[in-house]
């Protein structure tokens, strides 16, 4: 199988989902459409057009496409670490604050994707960390988490 | 009065000295909501709103125009220099002035962009003028079906947006449409697809969307490859554009211009729509359709026009019919009401100052834009200068912030974060997201207009060819769809990251 052909199979997947989603509210009548039908509809075409794509990638496979690893070559641990500290960063916000969160967040990132000097780590994120708080939390007015300490 | 002295008045009142510091202080403020990716207009706008019912009515109006067109002025500038679109009318000018920063051309791409805009911007107050009126009772006569058959077409512009095979466009906007299904049903009320997430009930929004699908997954490709090479080019080649550049705008910043203004009229996403439109318009007929998406300065300058422009043709159904055209239109309706003014046909009669004043005022902060953004574009090329491993935090965490702020909602964040994965997966399989943007943005209303015409007409779908102006529409939408599967034409096509 092909990167396309892979694809495209999932995306069936996906489409044949959302059709069966959409099931569980009303679909209607072409006169009374209800409030599945939109996404009934988009679901049909999702299915439709990986039917063709997947087709298409079937043809090229015929042709001699191969799967082509889009893993090889790159340090993809770096870009795994980044989207776990993101959802991280995310479910430590509200419990221990903007402020907080935010110093270890950059901090981690500064000294385990490309290592710096522990100088530049502590105070590249405490500078950013102030500077990024003044900003939106004391001008913009964003309402940031405040977490146990209070800022 | 006549026209001149109306607009006479209207200069006179933009340059007092209250309404001027106004106009200042609201182009100020949406440059820096529309750098800002996340922080939009709609919020600054909300923020600032009750600071301006102690002000005249002129000078409330002013300063809450200012932020708009401020932040349509703003919005390109994270485009061009991270990927991180600052607004949803800014998605498209990161395809190639992104690329362009990466090659060094940065500072001509902001230049560009914001001459753009200035052009644009002013043209389409000139229009707002002395057309306007005229045009408002044209947009009177758009039905549910004449808008389907107008999102229809703006759907087909994308088969021109997306490089690589056609089915990849096409799914992607299926796709978009879907998730712009998620959340309450607006005739119905019945919440779809929400899990029980409050936050859902409004729908995914699109900010978070396009951070992660652009802003994210632009970082996460980048650590991944060896970060000795540089991310931007380490020289920066110019910072003005040259003469070879100016000549390759003019054309697009012009038409650009026209079709913002146009389209901006029309009740919805004028300026996204139109942003997107100028893109494919131009690389319909560029010499060189394959180099889009690889850093041609026409990739900036239509679409960064033609939203500049919409701003100006969005406020002609607002104050000469009182209908808002989108969110931002809608909070300063709520502004004039709330002066005791009311929007609509009567409004240039009866409040001269409220219309000519406005008017005026954004020829002014036109001017102030130009001035204020003009000496930072040496300062935003700067910004590449930062190694790459110390500038992705930051990047990241403007993300973050931008995501949190939109509603002071994690949830905000946790879809933005989920959207970086597809992205990353979006671009390691070849497809590419601008298409899923724009369904996104037209998704509801495309759905409101669909399930209205069918209920209009009984459910029989020839109601869109028997209205002349939806079947012409849709006849255009038709021809525009046919064009790929002539083979000449499909040959021009380039593939993905071509």
């Amino acid at each position: 199988m092909n990167n396309d052909q892979v694809s495209s199979g999932i995306w069936v997947f996906i489409g044949v989902a959302i059709c069966l989603a959409s099931l569980q509210y009303r679909i209607g009548t072409l006169s009374s459409p209800g409030s599945g039908f939109m996404p009934f509809l988009s679901g049909l075409a999702i299915g439709f057009f990986s039917i063709i794509g997947f087709i298409h990638a079937t043809i090229r496979k015929n042709r001699g496409e191969v799967w082509d690893s889009f893993l090889k070559a790159v340090r993809w641990e770096k870009a795994l670490i980044i989207i776990i500290s993101l959802f991280a960063y995310g479910l430590l916000l509200g419990p221990i604050g903007f402020f907080l969160c935010t110093l270890l967040f950059i901090g981690f990132l500064l000294r385990v994707i490309v290592p710096q000097r522990w100088l530049l780590v502590i105070g590249g994120s405490l500078l950013i960390t102030v500077a990024s708080y003044v900003v939106f939390e004391v001008l913009l007015k964003a309402q940031l988490p405040k977490g146990f300490l209070g800022f | 009065m006549d026209f001149f002295n109306s607009a006479i008045m209207g200069f006179q009142l933009a340059f007092q000295p209250i309404n001027f510091m106004f106009c200042f202080i609201g182009v100020l403020i949406g440059t820096l909501v529309g750098v800002l990716p996340g922080l939009g207009p709609v919020a600054a706008m909300s923020l600032l709103l009750p600071v301006t019912f102690n002000v005249a009515p002129v000078s409330a109006i002013i300063v809450l125009s200012g932020i708009y067109y401020g932040a349509m002025y703003g919005g390109s500038t994270t485009s061009i220099l991270v990927n991180i679109p600052g607004e949803a009318a800014s998605v498209i000018t990161c395809l190639d002035g992104y690329q362009m920063a990466r090659q060094g051309r940065a500072g001509p791409a902001l230049w560009i962009a914001a001459f753009g805009s200035f052009i644009a911007g002013t043209l389409s107050i000139v229009g707002l003028m002395f057309i306007g009126p005229f045009l408002a009772a044209g947009a009177l006569r758009f039905g549910p079906p004449e808008y389907f058959a107008i999102m229809i077409l703006g759907m087909t512009v994308l088969t021109f947006l997306a490089s690589g095979p056609m089915w990849k466009a096409l799914l992607m906007a299926a796709f978009g449409l879907f998730l712009s299904t998620i959340g309450m049903d607006n005739v119905s009320g019945i919440a779809r697809l929400s899990f029980n997430i409050e936050e859902l009930l409004d729908g995914i929004g699109l900010v978070p969307v396009v951070m992660g699908l652009f802003g994210i997954s632009e970082v996460m490709l980048n650590v991944e490859s060896s970060m000795d090479r540089s991310i931007f080019a380490t020289k920066i080649k110019n910072i003005l554009p040259n003469l070879k550049d100016w000549k390759a705008s003019w054309g697009p910043i012009i038409r650009g211009t026209f079709l913002g203004f146009f389209l901006g009229i029309l009740p919805g996403a004028g300026a996204v729509i139109s942003s997107f439109a100028s893109y494919a318009v131009e690389k319909k007929i560029s010499k060189h359709p394959e180099k889009f998406g690889t850093g041609v300065i026409e990739g900036v300058a239509g679409p960064e026009s033609a939203n500049n422009a919409a701003t100006g043709g969005a406020f002609i159904p607002l104050l000469s019919l009182g209908i808002p055209s989108n969110a931002v239109t809608a909070l300063l309706l709520g502004a004039l009401i709330i002066h005791g003014i009311q929007p609509g046909p009567l409004l240039i009669k009866e409040h001269p100052d409220i219309f000519w004043g406005t008017v005026a005022s954004m020829y002014l902060g036109n001017i102030l834009l130009l001035v204020l953004n003009l000496p930072l574009i040496g300062l935003w090329v700067k910004v590449l200068k930062v190694p790459y491993p110390v500038l992705f935090p930051l990047i990241l965490l403007f993300c973050l912030i931008g995501a949190y702020s939109l509603n002071n909602s994690i949830t905000d964040v946790t879809i933005m974060n989920i959207f970086g994965l597809i992205g990353y997966f979006f671009r390691k399989f070849r497809y590419e997201a601008a298409p899923l943007v724009l369904a996104l943005v037209l998704g509801p209303m495309m759905e409101n207009s669909l399930r209205q015409s069918l209920l209009l007409s009984d459910g029989n779908p020839l109601i869109f060819l028997n209205r002349p102006i939806s079947s012409v529409i849709l006849i255009i939408a038709f021809l525009l769809l046919a064009f790929p599967l002539i083979p000449w034409f499909n040959k021009k096509r380039p593939a993905f990251g071509e």
